[in-house]
């Protein structure tokens, strides 16, 4: 699975939301993302990608494309692949 | 239950793993041997936690809990069971004992008697009570006891914050504040406003907090009363101090101080209850710094400035300074304690070939 299948499958699975919404999405724009919500897709995504993020960089992880930007400082790459 | 998800955050492995690689050279530790937690009844997770660093420090725990039935500490030990029960942790499994029995002296004198080390979490009183009861010559206490807190806000950071940035920095507060009613030690009660005046953006962040407030704060009349009683009791005792008092209706009261009194830490809101006070100079905050201050929380104002202001004027309280948002974060390191180096032992050994 690319880095960007494995990316939107923790938002979809986390969330249980669809691959169309993921676009744009940020911080608490759906129930499912809440602070509790945040922390699960944190774990999930440092799971799948063997990262450990840095609790500023957790702060700063405010929407789908933050977190693209944010896992490219710790060498997850998405560009297309 | 937040704070259940919280705790379960910090344990998850990436964090686990930040701390193994943080304290790599405790390889030439051991824990003390078996330790005596007394964890307090007013924040439920607080046991687990305080199992958590005695575990990682190398010791067997004993663990009181509080005998109030939190539905926190009935999950987080159901699932320990669970864990336990797999049977792949036998060592670790012997060597733990979550334990609740009603207020006894006699127990806790027992079980304080055979232990290395005992950590204690508690009021004044408590703490008080359980060192009555001795301890082995050899034995450690680490006393997490009653602490006061702080915010200190600089309004020419927050002026120019878009008002979607002022109600994240709102629900940041909110999350230190209100989520425990200002009942944590490190929840704080007064805000030290650090700037020039600049009561436009004071307002806007109040009235940011005050929007969070009312969109998730059960506000319970007995708060309602706590709070309003408060106020009057402030009105007769602070004689003339308060420059003014606001109310947001229910939801937030705000009393501004013209001076920081002597015994600040006296002053002490809950549900929703702040002392201000206004200053350009930060400095302002050193006389009333005891060593019953524990965390200031900070937006808007250089950390390096506020370390200088402890360590400038050694201050003998606050040893905790983090961004708003973060006081609830409990860490090994806490209280001013290094808690993984305090309740293990160092073996020197000179001679080695290296």
């Amino acid at each position: 699975m690319s880095n960007s299948n494995k990316y939107d499958t923790a938002f979809i699975e986390t969330f249980q939301v669809d691959a169309q919404r993921l676009s744009g999405l940020q911080y608490q724009d759906i129930k499912e993302w809440d602070s509790i919500g945040h922390m699960q897709l944190m774990s999930v995504l440092e799971e799948a990608f063997s990262v450990e993020l840095d609790i500023d960089d957790i702060i700063d992880f405010s929407s789908y494309e933050k977190g693209r930007e944010i896992l490219s400082k710790y060498g997850v790459s998405m560009a297309d692949e | 239950m937040v704070d259940v998800m919280t705790f379960a955050f910090w344990i998850r492995s990436a964090n686990l793993e930040r701390l193994r690689r943080a304290f790599a050279e405790c390889d030439e530790r051991l824990g003390l041997g078996v330790l005596l937690h007394i964890t307090p009844s007013n924040v439920p997770v607080n046991f687990a936690f305080s199992y958590v660093f005695g575990l990682l420090a190398g010791n067997a725990n004993m663990v009181r809990v509080p005998s109030r039935t939190w539905p926190q500490i009935t999950a987080i030990s159901s699932a320990m069971n669970r864990v336990f029960e797999s049977g792949n942790h036998e060592q670790i499994r012997r060597r733990t004992a979550i334990l609740r029995y009603p207020r006894n002296d006699k127990i806790t004198a027992d079980l304080s008697a055979q232990c290395s080390g005992r950590v204690v979490w508690g009021g004044d009183g408590t703490i008080a009570d359980i060192r009555r009861l001795p301890l082995p010559p050899r034995a450690v206490e680490l006393v997490f006891a009653d602490r006061y807190s702080l915010c200190v806000l600089g309004a020419s950071a927050m002026t120019s914050l878009s008002d979607k940035a002022m109600h994240q920095l709102a629900r940041r507060f909110y999350n230190d504040t209100y989520l425990v009613d200002q009942n944590a030690c490190s929840s704080p009660h007064l805000v030290f406003w650090n700037h020039a005046p600049d009561e436009e953006t004071e307002a806007r962040f109040w009235n940011a907090v005050e929007r969070v407030v009312r969109e998730n704060y059960a506000l319970e009349p007995i708060k309602q009363v706590d709070k309003y009683t408060r106020l009057l009791r402030d009105a007769v005792e602070l004689d003339g101090n308060a420059a003014l008092c606001a109310r947001h209706q229910e939801y937030l009261y705000r009393v501004k101080l013209k001076a920081l009194p002597a015994d600040m830490e006296a002053l002490r809101g809950r549900y929703g209850y702040f002392y201000e006070y206004h200053s350009e100079h930060l400095d302002d905050l050193a006389p009333i710094v005891t060593s019953r201050y524990q965390t200031l929380t900070y937006f808007g104002v250089s950390p390096e400035s506020l370390r200088d202001l402890v360590i400038g004027n050694r201050l003998s309280g606050i040893d905790r300074i983090v961004p708003v948002g973060r006081a609830l974060d409990l860490d090994v390191t806490w209280d001013g304690y290094d808690i993984i180096r305090s309740l293990s032992r160092f073996i020197s050994v000179s001679g080695l070939d290296s």
